[in-house]
């Protein structure tokens, strides 16, 4: 296997320094990683790794490199190299989820191009008689927006019905999410309707929870769902991966999220045993029928040079102590020990406990800010970015019916902030977070600025 | 022709912003590209390769390569601001930009995408869609040239045979003699697709320059037979579209056009536009929906802005095209002295070679833009498509020539005995020697003796 261009050889230019120190794991320094994250805008209290995630520095030189090469003799490049450098990430990959067989994992865009290829094969189904119309397809009432918008592209449109199952938040235990799944699932069938496709997310993105998933999926098997897809966008880098146990028929999750690859590269894995639901990638080339893989790897012209940098990111993460599982652990700790600093600064709550978190939680927002809408959340967002210097989204939890309200000592708890943090975070960029809402909650002249009448 | 509103784009700044009051390039306008301005911006290409293939991957110079990663760098130093704040503006730009070389009528019609292939998906979904929804019968037809790209025809396969559609392919000449030969064979393929009236033909694919034997096809006359028939929908596949030939998309009336950027146009890989005639009151669609289908949050608000958010993704080649008019109007006449000079030094170089080797040019020049398709000499013995891929292989490894070479199995009762043709591409790096080595090359394999059979694998 052709051997992609070391770049901690300083093979080309690159935007940061890279120390010529041995690699050996657990190695790098603070100041090294610094140097990686360099790039990042210094003046930014970058507490937001979920939504776009980060990459450093010796990755991006790898990448470069990769794309140098196809620039240089493209024709070359595509006869002689891609081939063999998508093999060799996939293959990373296939260890690192313990899939069974490298055939399963194909490499997409991201998450969003995942669930387009897993529903287009429900709305196929749909088109050609082999589902009856109103037959359903579940989703968590939280799914992601494209994936929402997805099932109504795909599904709705092709005559199927949607069932959407509302899950508690905040939330204090698996318990409660997998009573409220079943009880979900089981109003979904009833009048006998037939479940094609249940899509679970195995960390929710807003609001923030790590969601049970090997019992989510053990329910549906038992509930006679046909096919499960689990959304994983921010899994992989931020929880451990076992898609063996997990069971799920698809499982997706993006790489340049909590895996340092750059913009952008997912993994989509599929059951070998589930491979009678024919996926196929929507943007069809001369490689089309010759399996999920190999189609993803020639999807026409382009730039693949981020789906090439996997066993560079992989490197990367081997020289912090204890590799990926350090970086995980040590994330999560500071995270929850953040998270906790914030609700008691604020006299707040966090949205669900240590344990159903990962690299992210979220933190209740003084009830004083008032924020009301969705709208007001996103205004309060680029108030901090704006005038604080601060990244962080917030997510507006409106009260439902039947739920008790959350309070503090001013009112209803309705806005949380979802903060990450990963590796380049310091105690710092808390603390601006920190101060920012203490002043915004002081000075209620402020805040009525933002969310105008 | 659009090109002279070009000008007023120049004050552009190479730096990533849409900042029309910035200073531009240091150079006063009068002098024009030297060239070894032009080999320092191609300088990063393997300079041991007589590259004389830009039809296939393209090519992108290093100031637009620049320009690129200064918007990379954008988004990895606060991605968040940069989706808030930048990539909205900066697509709508480049859009803007392609909106007035092609001559569309508004913004609205202009789509950028990754590539044809992703346009070809996009059109074909939609034509699916017509079958799945009972729109179409099953048994209606879409029409596509038998040299249609690969990718093309898996997706009409994909989507349209898939949903029930009949697919009927033109069978074009080649080597082709005239325009009136393409025509004449496309009105037969139609009037096949036809049947006499019974049924009806949803979608013509028709490509404006076919990839693989290259010919510009005349694809104005085509649209116009297309409408006269009754053809419900044109999509031309102009993959070598714009900075190849001339495209006005008005002129030509397709309902959808889509061209490659990082061919012919100097982007960075990739990025293409796909054109979709704004339907007035005229066309009576019904309720098909045109759609990326890679879906996200913007499902619903058009193509355009759709295709502009697929999820975390680097859009950065999309934001260039202000970056790359800059680059090419440094070059006498513009994009239109680029394609002028392309295509006169790809025929000049064709006919030398054929010359050179005792063979002849595919087509006439009148029917080539900057590619044209060179006979190989028959004693080479190319006789299979994977014969094509070895001498390729060859060239490559033992000349340092990199040139797709074309399969043209002889057809029964034929004299002529050439089996095998070199697509030869011209662009603004190529220098006469790259040809002469080609050249060269053959006549050692030809007086070697060389075969395709004696070739290893």
């Amino acid at each position: 296997m052709e051997e992609a261009k070391n770049p901690l050889n300083g093979g080309d230019s690159s935007p940061t320094q890279v120390s010529k120190k041995p690699r050996i794991s657990g190695s790098i320094t603070e100041h090294e990683i610094r140097q990686e994250f360099s790039h990042h805008n210094p003046k930014v209290a970058r507490i937001n790794n979920g939504s776009f995630g980060s990459c450093p520095g010796s990755v991006l030189a790898a990448q470069k490199n990769w794309q140098l090469q196809f620039l240089q003799q493209p024709d070359d490049f595509y006869f002689n190299t891609l081939r063999k450098g998508i093999l060799h990430s996939r293959t990373v990959i296939k260890d690192l989820i313990h899939a069974d067989d490298v055939d399963e994992i194909s490499l997409v865009d991201n998450a969003t191009t995942a669930a387009a290829i897993v529903l287009q094969q429900i709305g196929r189904a749909f088109a050609e008689g082999k589902f009856a119309k109103n037959d359903t397809v579940l989703m968590l009432h939280c799914a992601y927006q494209a994936v929402k918008k997805s099932i109504q592209a795909y599904v709705t449109r092709a005559g199927g019905s949607v069932i959407e199952v509302q899950l508690p938040f905040p939330v204090n235990s698996n318990e409660e999410i997998i009573a409220e799944f079943k009880r979900g699932l089981k109003k979904g069938k009833a009048n006998g309707k037939n479940i094609r496709l249940a899509i679970i997310d195995h960390i929710t993105s807003m609001p923030c929870v790590v969601i049970p998933v090997k019992e989510l999926v053990k329910i549906c098997r038992e509930e006679g769902v046909e096919q499960v897809f689990v959304d994983a966008a921010h899994a992989i880098g931020s929880v451990d991966i076992n898609v063996e146990e997990i069971g799920a028929d698809f499982y997706v999750s993006n790489l340049h999220k909590w895996f340092f690859c750059p913009p952008s590269v997912a993994f989509l894995y599929c059951k070998k045993a589930s491979s009678e639901f024919d996926v196929h990638h929507p943007v069809v080339s001369h490689e089309y029928g010759n399996g999920l893989p190999i189609e993803s790897g020639w999807i026409g012209t382009r730039d693949y040079s981020s789906q090439l940098v996997v066993p560079a990111a992989l490197e990367f993460v081997n020289r912090f102590q204890d590799g990926i599982q350090g970086i995980m652990k040590r994330n999560h700790e500071e995270v929850v020990k953040m998270g906790k600093m914030l609700a008691e600064s604020w006299r707040t709550n966090l949205g669900s406990p240590p344990e159903m978190c990962a690299g992210m939680i979220m933190v209740g927002l003084p009830s004083r800010l008032c924020v009301s809408s969705e709208d007001d959340a996103l205004r309060l967002r680029s108030h901090l970015r704006e005038c604080h210097g601060v990244e962080v989204p917030i997510h507006y939890q409106g009260l439902r019916d039947g739920e008790e309200e959350v309070k503090d000592k001013d009112g209803a708890i309705t806005a949380y902030a979802r903060i990450s943090h990963q590796v380049y975070n310091k105690f710092e960029d808390y603390c601006s977070l920190r101060d920012a809402i203490n002043d915004l909650a002081e000075n209620r002249q402020i805040c009525r600025s933002i969310y105008p009448d | 022709m659009a090109s002279s509103s070009l000008n007023c784009h120049n004050s552009h700044s190479l730096n990533g912003c849409s900042n029309p009051n910035s200073t531009p390039t240091k150079k006063p306008k009068l002098s024009f590209i030297s060239d070894s301005e032009i080999e320092s911006e191609f300088s990063h290409h393997d300079q041991i390769i007589a590259r004389i293939n830009n039809g296939s991957f393209g090519s992108c110079p290093q100031s637009v390569i620049s320009a690129q990663q200064k918007f990379q760098l954008q988004f990895l130093r606060q991605p968040d601001n940069f989706y808030f704040n930048t990539l909205k503006p900066s697509i709508l730009h480049s859009r803007s930009i392609i909106k007035s070389l092609v001559n569309a009528h508004s913004v609205d019609e202009i789509s950028l995408v990754d590539n044809a292939t992703t346009a070809a998906a996009i059109v074909l979904q939609n034509c699916a869609w017509g079958f799945d929804g009972g729109i179409f019968n099953k048994g209606d037809v879409a029409v596509m040239l038998h040299y249609a790209y690969g990718a093309v025809k898996k997706s009409v396969q994909a989507y349209v045979t898939r949903a029930g559609g009949e697919v009927i392919e033109v069978q074009l000449p080649f080597p082709v003699g005239s325009k009136e030969e393409i025509v004449s064979e496309f009105r037969k393929a139609l009037e096949k697709g036809k049947e006499n009236g019974k049924k009806r033909v949803r979608l013509a694919v028709i490509d404006h320059v076919t990839s693989m034997p290259s010919v510009v096809i005349p694809v104005k006359e085509l649209v116009k037979i297309c409408r006269e028939e009754g053809v419900d929908q044109v999509f031309v596949d102009a993959a070598h579209g714009i900075g190849c030939v001339d495209v006005d998309v008005r002129d030509i009336g397709a309902d959808f056009y889509t061209s490659n950027l990082h061919k012919w146009f100097f982007c960075p890989p990739s990025v293409a536009f796909l054109y979709c005639r704004k339907r007035g009151e005229e066309g009576n669609m019904g309720d098909l929906h045109l759609h990326h289908p890679v879906v996200s949050h913007e499902y619903g608000n058009g193509l355009a802005v759709e295709s502009a958010w697929i999820g975390t993704r680097d859009y950065s080649a999309q934001l260039v095209v202000p970056a790359v008019l800059e680059f090419i109007n440094r070059f006498e006449g513009g994009i239109e002295g680029i394609k002028r000079r392309n295509h006169e030094k790809v025929v000049e170089m064709g006919e030398m070679l054929v010359k050179a080797w005792g063979t002849s040019l595919g087509s006439l020049p009148e029917m080539c833009a900057s590619m044209i398709m060179v006979g190989l000499p028959a004693c080479l013995e190319i006789s299979s498509e994977s014969d094509t891929l070895k001498l390729r292989t060859h060239l490559r490894d033992h000349f340092q020539v990199e040139v797709p070479i074309y399969f043209r199995a002889p057809i029964d009762g034929e004299v002529s005995s050439i089996t095998g043709y070199a697509r030869i591409s011209h662009q603004v790096y190529n220098k006469d020697d790259d040809y002469y080595r080609f050249r060269d090359a053959v006549n050692q394999l030809v007086s070697d003796g060389i075969t395709c059979a004696s070739l290893s694998n």
